[in-house]
């Protein structure tokens, strides 16, 4: 196990190396300056001042400055376009504020998941599941911009529950962390459901039910844990996502967090932010995608994932 | 079973660490006035600095040789309390005021602007063209950025004493005192920005733009930055060792980021912030729609036009029939411009048949262009050789996908010409970066445009069509327009300047290589609580006047 796990992480440069490689490109290629503003052209000589201060006066000046700056001092640069903040600064503020917010949806988003998917289960046919499908397929299919707007329209101003948007305490996240929720919660509850019902009608449940043991036992503690399974593999994946923020989700609530910058960077061609924030999702996905792994078989110890690594 | 509760009870322990990590810290008092801002700061380097937010900020921090007269926006004595200028309109001489102080206490000195305008010549940034005027500027800037050997004292700028500045221009500039209360002709406090110097292998100094953050920000205006959370808000608390400091009304100000419209108006709407500085379209002409009155809406200082490409052969070696003036006059003579700014813009725009907006530079008086008159476009169109548009090659319109004003009334001109001409232009989307990098290059054949002026003078409109400008988006060249904008540009007496510019921008507006569609207009939405805010066409807000009366 711990073997995998350290092969699994020394994979990890080669992987990012080949990822910082292929988004430099893309961003070197496509048109555009970072340096152009306004609708004013640069005068050629600010822009080449601009160029050599950012080592961007060539893609080879670019690679011989950045990476090493990178890998030596886990330096992305300063932003091209907000040029007082580094891509450090930026991660650093930013970052916090969306994972914390992306944990409270992902929070909301499992446990209500799941248990929505059970009970729908259990229920299959009744009302429940009816309820629980119809609250699935209203949150896959509506964008998080509209229930983002709803939520702020509904619960802020007269009624004063919650501050219309903003950072700051707990009253502030409720709502964003709610909007963001939705979407994973829809997708847990109908992958819970789905897998559910796949176990509820294997043998070893009928089994233990015949023993004797309380519909709610055999539940909770044979089908649930199988059950899991699926969400588990969808949460890696989906924590990376989330924990990184949501560029709608972010605008309405006007959150300062991580997500905007992916839009943004790209739109303002800040070649080194978007090096930094596709690097920051990068390795969270990576993270992730290996927690699962191991939390697999944390919870499934029929599931070696040292398996695939020994044979 | 516990091991299956441990997902959800990790989660619930990460949320509260995490809760503590992003860390809301204690809020601040309300500040005496708030605004929101739709775009964030992004640079406080008066060097760098091009955006009107960037510029409003700069403005509460900084204080220049002058500063604007929150009303009429004219020059009147900041730094300075009194120059002298010789007969040639040449030399200025600048006399500073004792008094004035930095944010930390140490006194505002002429070295302090010699420093910051040399800083601006060494790093040059987006409006360093403006200090070109002054004699040999250009020279240094380029040979400096060539790396040959410049000395600075060929520059005409020279701190006498510690009291006064003298400037030595190359040519008279009618509107150099405007220029002094420009955020690029601020000064730099150097001792403080010591520490973010790094010296080159050249032994040339660089100056790390961090010094803008508090708290090693140190400023000589109204107000100093004590906060700046990024693309959150910024605080500004009213500086104590400012000279003027009895007429400063607020004691802080916060000035929040927030995008989204509908976001920033219900904050306002509930009284939240004082004002809103920026309302975007997508709620302005609603607003305006309910005659409230604490929207305010006030003619502008941009033109919005439809850029023509001008050059003989079009990409791909095409012919350009728009090369031909009489195309390009029928073109312009074909769009009835209310329909747009009545039905499609609607935020109170002017139809506009001339190029530089009314009434904001005083004494300046446009001529009007041409008139919307389909017959006799249709006869310029057979003039040309392509009666009722047939043979008419077919051209292409660029234009931005992600502004839905401009992609209703770029659908809206072609289907005029379409009807009214019996020519095809095809529509393109582009992404914002990609349509400005063809734009530059002169690489399409029509796009949407405008152009907002920077300083007190028409030939900050005009000078975007000289044949050599960087700005001249429709490769437009006309001899006599580039004599006429020549001949401004060293005339030192006001009124002959105005009469020549003039002239210039009549030749413009009858050549057309820009069809203007309206002036632009700005809006703000505040109570009639809120005193001090100007509705100026340049909408600048000078932030000293401004406070909020409240009731006891």
């Amino acid at each position: 196990m711990i073997r995998v796990i350290a092969f699994r992480l020394l994979q990890f440069p080669l992987v990012l190396a080949v990822i910082y490689l292929t988004t430099f490109m893309l961003v070197w290629v496509v048109p555009g300056s970072p340096f152009g503003r306004t609708e004013r052209k640069l005068d050629p000589i600010a822009e080449q001042a601009m160029k050599e201060r950012f080592h961007a006066d060539s893609w080879k000046s670019f690679l011989a400055y950045y990476p090493i700056q990178v890998i030596t001092k886990g330096d992305f640069g300063r932003s091209m376009q907000y040029q007082e903040w580094s891509v450090a600064d930026i991660i650093k503020v930013s970052l916090p504020v969306s994972v914390t917010l992306g944990i409270f949806a992902l929070t909301i988003g499992t446990i209500f998941g799941v248990m929505i998917g059970t009970l729908a289960a259990v229920n299959r046919g009744g009302l429940f599941d009816w309820l629980s499908l119809t609250i699935a397929l209203i949150g896959i299919s509506i964008p998080s911009f509209v229930i983002a707007a709803l939520l702020l329209a509904t619960f802020t101003g007269r009624l004063g529950l919650f501050p219309i948007g903003g950072w700051g305490g707990f009253r502030e996240m409720v709502l964003p962390a709610l909007a963001l929720s939705l979407a994973p919660l829809a997708y847990i509850a109908r992958l819970t459901r789905v897998s559910m019902l796949d176990v509820l009608g294997s043998d070893f449940v009928r089994t233990a039910r015949a023993k004797g043991l309380s519909r709610f036992t055999v539940i909770w503690k044979h089908c649930l844990r199988n059950a899991c399974l699926p969400v588990l593999s969808y949460l890696g994946p989906a924590a990376a996502a989330t924990f990184v923020g949501s560029f709608v989700v972010e605008t309405v609530f006007s959150i300062p967090g991580l997500g905007q910058h992916f839009v943004n960077s790209v739109k303002n061609r800040d070649q080194t932010l978007i090096l930094g924030t596709v690097m920051i999702y990068s390795v969270f996905l990576l993270t992730f995608n290996l927690l699962v792994d191991i939390a697999y078989s944390f919870i499934d110890p029929r599931i070696d994932i040292t398996a695939k690594a020994s044979s | 079973m516990l091991r299956l509760l441990s997902i959800p009870l990790a989660l619930l322990l990460l949320l509260a660490v995490a809760v503590i990590w992003s860390g809301g810290g204690a809020e601040e008092p309300r500040a005496d006035f708030s605004f929101i801002s739709r775009t964030d700061v992004n640079t406080l380097d008066i060097g760098q600095m091009s955006y009107l937010a960037d510029m409003r900020v700069a403005y509460a921090i900084w204080e220049g040789l002058y500063a604007m007269h929150p009303e009429t926006l004219d020059p009147v004595p900041g730094v300075a309390s009194s120059h002298e200028v010789n007969p040639e309109k040449t030399v200025y001489t600048f006399h500073l005021r004792p008094e004035a102080r930095w944010s930390n206490g140490d006194p505002v000195t002429a070295h302090d602007f010699v420093f910051a305008w040399r800083r601006i010549l060494q790093s040059p940034g987006e409006y360093t063209y403006l200090h070109y005027y002054i004699n040999n500027a250009e020279t240094y800037c380029m040979r400096y950025a060539r790396r040959e050997p410049v000395d600075f004292k060929t520059v005409g700028l020279v701190a006498t004493d510690p009291n006064t500045l003298r400037v030595t221009l190359a040519n008279p500039v009618t509107f150099f005192l405007d220029l002094m209360a420009f955020p690029p002709f601020f000064p730099l406090h150097e001792k403080s920005m010591r520490s973010f110097a790094h010296v080159g292998q050249d032994g040339r100094v660089l100056y790390d733009q961090q010094f803008t953050r508090p708290p090693s920000l140190v400023t000589n205006g109204p107000f100093m930055l004590t906060r700046w959370e990024f693309k959150r808000r910024l605080r500004l608390e009213a500086n104590p060792h400012y000279w003027d400091i009895a007429n400063v009304k607020s004691r802080s100000i916060d000035m929040a980021i927030v995008e989204d419209p509908l976001t920033m108006l219900r904050r306002y709407e509930f009284g939240k912030v004082d004002w809103l500085a920026d309302i975007p379209s997508e709620i302005g002409s609603e607003l305006m729609g309910m005659n409230r009155p604490d929207m305010h809406n006030f003619p502008g200082f941009a033109t919005l036009f439809i850029t023509l490409n001008c050059k003989p052969t079009l990409a791909g070696g095409r012919p350009n029939p728009m090369a031909d003036f009489r195309i390009r006059q029928a073109m312009a003579m074909t769009i009835d411009k209310k329909t747009i700014t009545h039905t499609i813009l609607r935020m109170g725009e002017q139809p506009a048949t001339n190029y530089i907006p009314p009434g904001v530079f005083a004494g300046y008086q446009s001529k009007p262009g041409l008139p919307y008159d389909i017959p006799a476009a249709r006869r310029l169109l057979t003039d040309a050789g392509f009666p009722n548009g047939k043979n008419f090659p077919r051209l292409t319109v660029i234009f931005r996908a992600d502004r839905p004003a401009v992609r209703d009334y770029v659908q809206n001109i072609v289907k005029q010409w379409n009807t009214n001409l019996g020519i095809e232009v095809a529509l393109q989307t582009l992404e914002g970066k990609t349509l400005r990098t063809r734009v530059n290059a002169r690489d399409f054949d029509i796009a949407p445009g405008d152009w907002t002026g920077d300083y007190n003078d028409p030939s900050t409109f005009t000078d975007k069509f000289r044949s050599n400008s960087e700005n001249n988006d429709s490769a437009w060249i006309n001899e006599q327009y580039d004599r006429l904008a020549h001949a401004a540009a060293s005339e030192s007496d006001p009124a002959k300047r105005f009469r020549l510019l003039e002239q210039a921008e009549q030749i413009l507006n009858e050549q057309v290589p820009v069809i203007p569609l309206c002036h632009l207009t700005n809006s703000y939405l505040f109570r009639d609580n809120v005193k001090g805010i100007n509705l100026n066409p340049r909408n600048m807000t000078i932030f000293k006047g401004v406070y909020v009366q409240r009731n006891p």
